[in-house]
């Protein structure tokens, strides 16, 4: 059972992966980070990461359907991609009240965003459950 | 032609706020700054909360205006309220992860509770702070942070703030509900903070009740207060202002008597 750090480092083993973060999406705090920040500064990149974060968690349009019952977080992750990087953000179900986010920038000709998006998730639950 | 000209007088020194900021990112507590650079352990008492250091790293934060990392980890049940006595009496913080929480969660609730505290206890103050030297907190090996890192992400939180809603008075005060006539759709972190929302209730309160970060609470009222969800109440006479974190002259005041006095 890993560590923040620990957790990072297993993300940037992923092929393509140029950084990682843990961010805290209502606060806009890195929590840990590791790799090349996108746009050249981990701090600014967890505060944009936590906003787009939160616009996804917020919005109820994007939450799941009346029957599935109410889900905190109500979206799993959010997938971004540009011309020559994919940004995905996995939400982290914690046990206890708390906002975060797990954080990966992909390169998009060597990352493969099927299997980020498969391991990302396995990493976010390994994180906090025991 | 003779040109007689006098030579201007020269230019009073200007400090540019934000140009300073990024200069010293560490002028939050000048004395928090040396104990960095002499690598100190002990613990650092200040008006609003207390920053336990070790080797020049803070290692654990309480401020009496954020629950504490108990609190966060006991309130939904991440952690039985008799292990986190029992660890903390044997100040072993192992015994925290035999109980169902993994290091990870325990990094993650510990920083948190650490940064927020941390935000409260380097606001400003109207009394100097105390160090006291000593033996490093229990916790010291969670996940140490550098105090450089601490006070720019407390600086970038008070802009946060900032941004989101100028006015700083629903941070201290009590807090009313507005109730407008088209009430916007509010999202379901902020409904929780809103639905205790009664007229005695301040922000501090809310957040322990609910076992979230204070700071994230002050984030949900500031946002509700924007959307005119949520309004300080006036204090009555006689009943002391809330303390004033954000107004950047006074927070200026204060350092600079705060320097003179730890000269």
């Amino acid at each position: 059972m890993p560590g923040i750090d620990e957790c990072l480092l297993e993300t940037m083993r992923l092929p393509g992966a140029r950084g990682a973060a843990l961010v805290d999406w209502t606060s806009g705090l890195a929590l840990g980070t590791v790799g090349d920040p996108p746009g050249g500064d981990h701090e600014t990149a967890a505060a944009e990461t936590a906003e787009l974060a939160r616009l996804a968690a917020e919005q109820h349009a994007f939450g799941p359907g009346d029957d599935a019952g109410p889900a905190d977080p109500p979206v799993e992750d959010v997938i971004l991609s540009n011309r020559d990087s994919y940004h995905v953000l996995r939400f982290v179900p914690t046990s206890f009240d708390s906002s975060v986010v797990l954080y990966l920038w992909l390169g998009r000709s060597e990352g493969n965003l099927a299997l980020a998006r498969i391991r990302l998730g396995e990493m976010a639950e390994r994180l906090v459950l025991a | 032609m003779t040109v007689v000209g006098t030579t201007p007088p020269p230019r009073l020194p200007v400090r540019h706020r934000t140009a300073a900021g990024e200069r010293a990112p560490g002028g939050l507590s000048p004395m928090l700054t040396r104990l960095a650079h002499e690598r100190a352990t002990g613990v650092l008492v200040r008006e609003h909360g207390t920053l336990h250091l070790a080797e020049g790293r803070v290692v654990h934060a309480e401020s009496p205006l954020a629950p504490g990392l108990d609190v966060l980890l006991t309130a939904h049940g991440a952690l039985d309220p008799d292990t986190w006595r029992a660890a903390q009496d044997s100040a072993d913080g192992g015994r925290l992860l035999h109980r169902g929480l993994t290091p990870g969660a325990l990094e993650v609730a510990q920083v948190s509770a650490l940064y927020d505290a941390a935000y409260f206890a380097l606001a400003p103050s109207g009394t100097p702070g105390r160090f006291r030297y000593g033996r490093a907190h229990w916790l010291a090996s969670v996940r140490p942070v550098p105090v450089a890192g601490l006070e720019r992400e407390t600086l970038r939180r008070r802009a946060l703030l900032h941004r989101i809603w100028p006015d700083p008075a629903t941070d201290g005060a009590r807090l009313v509900r507005a109730d407008p006539a088209a009430a916007p759709a509010v999202p379901s972190r902020q409904a929780a903070v809103l639905a205790r929302v009664d007229g005695v209730r301040r922000a501090a309160d809310i957040a322990r009740e609910l076992g979230r970060p204070a700071f994230h609470t002050l984030v949900h009222i500031r946002r509700l207060a924007a959307a005119g969800l949520v309004s300080p109440q006036t204090p009555p006479v006689g009943d002391h202002p809330p303390p004033d974190f954000a107004d950047p002259c006074i927070a200026l005041l204060k350092r600079v008597r705060d320097a003179l006095e730890a000269l």
